[in-house]
């Protein structure tokens, strides 16, 4: 439509064809400004994102300020090492979809298709290994709300209120990690819809922009993660 | 010609690809470095007793590892700063969210000494369980219990006051 506009009604009507690249989609003058468009609306989407985990952080925060000792005794229940293996884990998948991106700006195809399905596996040993944590959770009965069925912690908390068991810190603990995963399975999704088109060889350094959002938005997953691990599992 | 803007600047719209400035793949290796060198320091840190400032010195440490993630792996240096901007502008309202929450939670008490769950239960007539297994929440009914009067010394709360019983 621009385009057509820009070409003014001199030109044939074939004319504005020739420099209008098969990805640029007909409402963006040029790769650029279209660029800049689907980067602004990735943005917008990961601030939502943000203020959607900000929530449960919050939740996080206010059981934490208003009952510390529950909150310290159920925290010892989750496993340092796994929660530090998942961190490894992500840290590098998060390293993996950036060198991904790299890839595609360079035109390395080759690498770009190896560094999509390496993202890939590590977001399904990070949810293995969260599916060993979960199962272990099961066992024990430390589980949200009602679902708890584990024996008081032995703490302080003799006489606990309705609200301040460690039901309330595995409730919170389950809805972090739980809409943290389902992020991780979304990415697991995205990533192998890039992979498929990668490869068709639709990126390259002209056009890579899906690849970039995806990238934005594991790595936003990542962030998410950076501050769920040494909140539930480290902090004293 | 159309005028066509990017960022606020006018452009050639002949423009055939944005201007990328590709990093150099030693940036991301240090980045992955840097990560890993905090994400050690963090767990180690953590079995070291330093009580109350546990909580800040993690959180530095993660604010760190996530600055290095936005700017380099998200590219946000660089970049056009309208991102940056969003970003920003969301870290900011999330502030305004915690903010709020707890001036409002802890300053509740300052003008209603009363303020608490247990007031509030007692003066709905809710019971709260008090069997030395219960969470509370396994109570089929309120006041099927015996010897769970809502008059009882109600239980204290860690980081409450306990409002007075009588």
């Amino acid at each position: 439509m621009s385009t057509t506009t820009a070409h003014g009604g001199d030109e044939s009507a074939h004319g504005h064809d020739h420099d209008h690249p098969s990805f640029l989609a007909h409402h963006f003058d040029t790769p650029a400004q279209q660029e800049s468009s689907a980067k602004l609306g990735m943005w917008v989407f990961l601030s939502t994102e943000i203020l959607m985990f900000s929530g449960l952080f919050l939740a996080y925060g206010v059981a934490r300020w208003a009952y510390p000792e529950m909150v310290l005794e159920a925290h010892h229940h989750l496993s340092i090492p796994m929660g530090g293996l998942n961190t490894l884990v992500l840290i590098t998948s998060s390293f993996t979809i950036a060198v991904g991106v790299r890839a595609a700006q360079i035109d390395n195809q080759k690498l770009l298709q190896q560094m999509l399905l390496a993202t890939i596996f590590l977001a399904g040993c990070f949810m293995v290994v969260k599916y060993f944590e979960y199962s272990s959770k099961f066992e024990h009965g430390l589980l949200p709300g009602r679902f708890y069925t584990a024996d008081y912690l032995a703490s302080a908390i003799s006489v606990p209120s309705p609200l301040g068991g460690p039901h309330t810190f595995f409730g919170i603990y389950f809805l972090m990690t739980g809409l943290h995963g389902v992020h991780v399975l979304l990415g697991m999704g995205v990533m192998f819809w890039m992979y498929l088109r990668a490869r068709k060889g639709e990126f390259g350094p002209r056009f890579y922009t899906p690849v970039e959002n995806v990238g934005l938005y594991w790595h936003l997953v990542d962030l998410v993660w950076i501050f769920l691990f040494p909140l539930l599992y480290l902090v004293k | 010609m159309a005028t066509t803007y990017i960022a606020g600047k006018q452009v050639d719209p002949s423009l055939e690809a944005p201007d990328h400035h590709v990093a150099p793949m030693s940036l991301y290796w240090k980045v992955f470095g840097g990560l890993l060198f905090l994400t050690a320091l963090t767990v180690g840190v953590s079995y070291a007793d330093l009580g109350s400032a546990s909580l800040f010195v993690a959180m530095v440490v993660a604010i760190v590892k996530s600055t290095l993630v936005v700017m380099f792996f998200m590219h946000l240096k660089g970049d056009d700063r309208t991102f940056t901007f969003i970003f920003l502008s969301t870290l900011i309202f999330v502030g305004i969210f915690f903010g709020l929450t707890f001036a409002d939670l802890g300053t509740r008490g300052a003008v209603n000494p009363d303020w608490g769950y247990h007031t509030w239960a007692e003066q709905n007539g809710k019971v709260i369980e008090r069997t030395p297994n219960a969470h509370g929440l396994h109570a089929p009914e309120a006041g099927t219990e015996a010897g769970t009067a809502p008059g009882a010394e109600p239980a204290a709360a860690p980081g409450h006051e306990a409002p007075a019983a009588h």
